[in-house]
């Protein structure tokens, strides 16, 4: 008698009982199965990471990207150059006023008025090489001295500027206001442009600064700043004093504000250079 | 572990997870500073690293751990791998997160570090719950 064909699968696995033969056992595909949800688990895991770190990272970028308008702020948005100031000084101790390690051979004294043009200069131009040669290295501290002695606006930006050293960021938030510096006493210094300044600086607690711009440490300090450059005879910014730490500091000089050449000259022979 | 017990596991630290991020949530809405033996949380729940596109970072948590809470209760039958993604995926941002507060913002907030722990082992409750579940299934 002719026999039928057979399909495939049942001439492999025999021809009495084509259709028990072809379901796989079940242990095996569990086992398949459980290793398969492994991993779909792991990789949706890992897609979720990603994704959060991604929009972290992006989050971060963008409040802390420049804003276009120079000194024409929003309150909340960052200030141009904030990622820049930011890398400058990180991991670089900050105590108050006093940038630098505190055992740093040593002491500079800058007396600034945030509104004053060759301030800004020095700190666009020449401040980022004082930094990278003498400040990371440990040879120099920097003691920041701020006297209004332009107008109202520069009291306001100094409250500011002080503020931000009670959370030791003042270099930050000096740095930020010299980049981005208006016309004097155009009221640029506002509430807005701190608010600002203060969000682009990482871990400073802005609402902490607006209130304490108002407190009575902040006052101490700008009444013991402009004493002092009373006592060393400074009358226009910025100025500078150097002199070995611990020891009396010298007398105030001028410098060219567009390199650090002029003040690397001062700071060398303290340092046996 | 019985199924039972680890489902059990990721209940109880799931909800001592979101009281953490609760509490993280409560003080960023009243702007208040959390209660900190390090000093470091206010420095660290103020930075641009404690939003994602202006939700705060405590909100994320606690809607994960939250998720966590309900997720045992579940019938759906993958309610174990999801939880297992979904602790996997805490984790690894908490780890981030981590090493941003060690590495860029040099400041550690103890509450974070405290969910941080919490959620290392509420994964691996997970991981237990997903295991005893197959094996219960597959016998």
């Amino acid at each position: 008698m002719a026999r039928p064909p057979a399909p495939p699968k049942a001439r492999s696995k025999g021809r009495s009982k084509p259709r028990v033969q072809a379901p796989t056992p079940r242990p095996a595909t569990g086992r398949g199965l459980n290793q398969r949800r492994y991993v779909i688990i792991a990789a949706v895991a890992f897609l979720a990471i990603g994704g959060l770190i991604a929009a972290s990272i992006l989050s971060t970028r963008d409040s802390g990207s420049p804003s276009p308008g120079g000194g024409d702020v929003t309150a909340g948005t960052a200030l141009p150059g904030a990622p820049d100031v930011n890398r400058l000084l990180k991991g670089i101790p900050q105590a108050g006023a006093v940038l630098g390690r505190p055992d740093a051979p040593v002491t500079l004294v800058e007396y600034v008025d945030p509104q004053c043009p060759f301030c800004a200069q020095f700190a666009t131009q020449a401040f980022p090489d004082l930094v990278s040669q003498y400040v990371r290295t440990g040879d120099v501290k920097v003691e920041f001295r701020g006297i209004p002695i332009i107008g109202p606006d520069s009291v306001g930006g100094l409250e500011a500027i002080y503020a931000a050293g009670e959370q030791d960021r003042l270099w930050n938030m000096s740095e930020l206001t010299f980049m981005n510096q208006g016309t004097e006493n155009t009221g640029w210094l506002d509430e807005d442009f701190v608010r600002a300044a203060a969000g682009s600086i990482p871990g400073l607690d802005v609402d902490r600064l607006m209130t304490e711009r108002s407190s009575d440490a902040v006052s101490r300090q700008l009444e013991q700043a402009a004493s002092q450059a009373r006592t060393a005879g400074v009358s226009g910014t910025p100025t500078f004093q150097v002199g070995k730490s611990g020891a009396a500091l010298g007398e105030p000089f001028n410098v060219r504000a567009d390199s650090i050449d002029d003040l690397a000259s001062h700071i060398d022979p303290l340092l046996g250079r | 572990m019985s199924e039972r017990t680890a489902r059990r596991a990721v209940v109880a630290l799931a909800l001592a997870g979101a009281a953490i991020a609760g509490y993280l949530t409560y003080t960023h809405y009243r702007g208040i500073t959390p209660v900190c033996a390090t000093g470091g949380c206010e420095v660290v729940q103020t930075s641009h690293y404690a939003k994602i596109a202006g939700i705060p970072v405590a909100v994320i948590g606690l809607v994960g751990y939250l998720v966590l809470v309900a997720l045992p209760f579940s019938r759906v039958r993958e309610a174990p791998a999801v939880a297992v993604a979904l602790a996997l995926s805490g984790l690894g941002f908490a780890g981030y997160l981590l090493v941003v507060q060690l590495a860029v913002i040099d400041a550690v907030c103890i509450w974070c570090l405290a969910s941080d722990i919490v959620m290392a082992v509420l994964t691996a409750a997970t991981i237990a719950w997903l295991r005893a579940a197959d094996a219960a299934r597959l016998g």
